[in-house]
């Protein structure tokens, strides 16, 4: 690999060292913390290996996960094919839609939870599979704009139509043409969707339901140091699994149009 | 003959009308229909009952409860930290993104683009625990500060007071401020600032009459989007105070989880009407002139 060159610029540098400041000593603070081992003294990992060994740990963190991937497919499975649809017949129906996908912007999520307590019927307040389409609904602002700026940037109509005249019917088109060209955008739009589900703590915990951020609270209230040390891992996780998902996407189509 | 085509025209606008609805609208159905059953009708929902008194009748009892104290207090001091945070973040959070993304390697640019993400989705017990560790009363940075001389303690400060709540925030409202306003810098062209330089503007003309009004709109738009996140945040407030600063989403979440009881039931509902309604002056504005921006910034 090419060695990265390195320009210093004195206003960058500066601007990073405070931003890093004010990000840095809060968090390893709080890694201290979670290192310390009060009973023998010194530092040690016992409050992540005590952290890991809860039996509730696996389950949650479980729990969350498979929560973020079913929010993750439903946000592709509704809003590839509709957007693509949008961008091809560039119907009336898209000024309606675009102002929809932006409006969970404008309701604060503490009122949107009141919402949802009053109005659902018990079978969907019953299943906790009411928590994906609710954080869908949260995401829908970015990822429909991740996805919509992928598909502004590339050249749509030509491709589609080349890939169904050679004889691709709809769902190969979308699955193995169009997904594809725009990789940087899908990815973009799960990374951000995964991140957000994986955290979200204001709608699961008013709607009484119990995942990895609500379970935290709870050991909070009887091994201190084992929450900070899960805390310490509920920000490391997600950063991990977008900077794998963020650095394997080229690039250029990472940057949509320039 | 007019007759003819007046006949057989009016059955073929019609069936063009319904195969027109059934093309505009078919494909789009599976989002409209989730976001229609999930989305919209909870909040249509949320706003009849506001106006529902205890026997379900109409009325506005609901609303004038929700603007008279300790509510009142909670709508003001929500509006405070969401106005203060966001104007505290707003400067520092456009000055960052600007250097980040005209000096930073691209490396750098993607590195904070993740961090961002995340940074700006903390909230609740990790983030405050971060905060106690660093500057709770036996916080690492509260000690250093203590040696050089500032006890942050001798005063009224605690991490669960406004102050307090307002110095947290601002670590999740810096990086959203540098998530949000990074586009519009990215559009700034280079050509312009050659042309103009090739017409002989200094640095500084450039940045009077070119640059900061190009970027001011969408600064005003970052603004109010903070404005907004700071002012419904929800679970840090929840993890920080313990009853002590009334603000409107923990009031919210006190009715809804049947902590705190009031006399009219559907008090909480008012509650987050009035909030979509403060929120929405914030959003609208500012999806208004993103759209505007959006023009040039291609």
């Amino acid at each position: 690999m090419a060695k990265m060159k390195f320009n210093f610029h004195p206003p960058l540098a500066i601007t990073l060292l405070i931003l890093g400041f004010f990000v840095f000593v809060p968090m390893i603070s709080a890694f201290e913390y979670s290192i310390r081992t009060p009973i023998e003294g010194g530092y040690g990992w016992n409050n992540y290996l005590w952290a890991i060994r809860e039996e509730e740990f696996l389950y949650y963190i479980l729990r969350s996960m498979w929560l973020a991937g079913i929010t993750v497919i439903i946000t592709l499975f509704v809003l590839v094919p509709t957007l693509t649809w949008i961008h091809l017949s560039n119907s009336k129906v898209r000024g309606l839609i675009d102002g929809l996908s932006l409006l969970p912007l404008v309701i604060p999520v503490v009122a949107f939870a009141v919402g949802a307590q009053i109005s659902f019927p018990d079978f969907v307040q019953n299943t906790v599979l009411e928590l994906p389409f609710l954080y869908f609904v949260l995401a829908l602002p970015y990822a429909y704009r991740a996805l919509d700026i992928g598909l502004n940037a590339i050249p749509l109509k030509t491709i589609t139509e080349a890939a169904r005249s050679s004889g691709a019917n709809w769902l190969r088109t979308i699955t193995t043409v169009i997904i594809p060209v725009i990789r940087g955008s899908v990815m973009a739009t799960i990374a951000l969707t995964f991140a957000l589900s994986l955290g979200e703590f204001t709608l699961t915990v008013l709607l009484h339901w119990d995942t990895f951020p609500t379970w935290v609270t709870f050991v909070a209230q009887e091994n201190i140091l084992g929450a900070i040390a899960i805390s310490m891992m509920s920000l490391i996780i997600p950063f991990l699994i977008l900077t794998i998902i963020t650095l394997f996407v080229p690039e250029r189509s990472t940057q949509g149009r320039k | 003959m007019t007759l003819k085509v007046i006949e057989e025209g009016a059955p073929t606008r019609g069936r063009a009308f319904l195969t027109s609805c059934i093309k505009n609208f078919l494909p789009a159905a599976p989002l409209l229909l989730i976001v229609g059953f999930f989305f919209l009708f909870p909040i249509a929902r949320l706003i009849y009952v506001s106006f529902l008194s205890n026997e379900n009748t109409f009325t506005i009892d609901n609303f004038v409860t929700a603007t008279q104290e300790p509510y009142r207090t909670g709508f003001l001091n929500s509006i405070k930290i969401g106005l203060f945070s966001a104007a505290i973040a707003a400067f520092p959070g456009a000055i960052a993104a600007y250097f980040i993304e005209t000096r930073g390697s691209s490396k750098l640019r993607r590195t904070i683009a993740v961090m961002s993400g995340v940074l700006a989705n903390t909230g609740g017990i990790p983030l405050a625990f971060m905060f106690y560790a660093a500057l709770g009363i036996q916080g690492q940075l509260t000690k250093i500060l203590k040696f050089f001389g500032w006890d942050l303690y001798a005063g009224t400060f605690s991490l669960g007071s406004f102050m307090g709540l307002l110095v947290v925030y601002l670590y999740f409202q810096l990086p959203l401020m540098v998530i949000v306003f990074s586009p519009a810098i990215v559009s700034l062209r280079r050509e312009w600032s050659e042309a103009a330089r090739n017409l002989g503007a200094s640095q500084l003309n450039y940045w009077i009459r070119i640059g900061i009004p190009l970027l001011f709109p969408s600064f005003i738009a970052s603004f109010l989007l903070l404005f907004a996140s700071g002012f419904s945040a929800y679970a840090t407030a929840n993890a920080l105070t313990v009853g002590n600063l009334p603000l409107t989403p923990l009031q919210i979440g006190g009715l809804l989880d049947g902590n705190v009881s009031a006399a009219q039931l559907n008090l909480g509902k008012a509650l987050g009407v009035v909030m979509i309604l403060i929120s929405a002056c914030a959003v609208i504005p500012y999806l208004a002139i993103q759209r505007r921006s959006a023009r040039w910034q291609k």
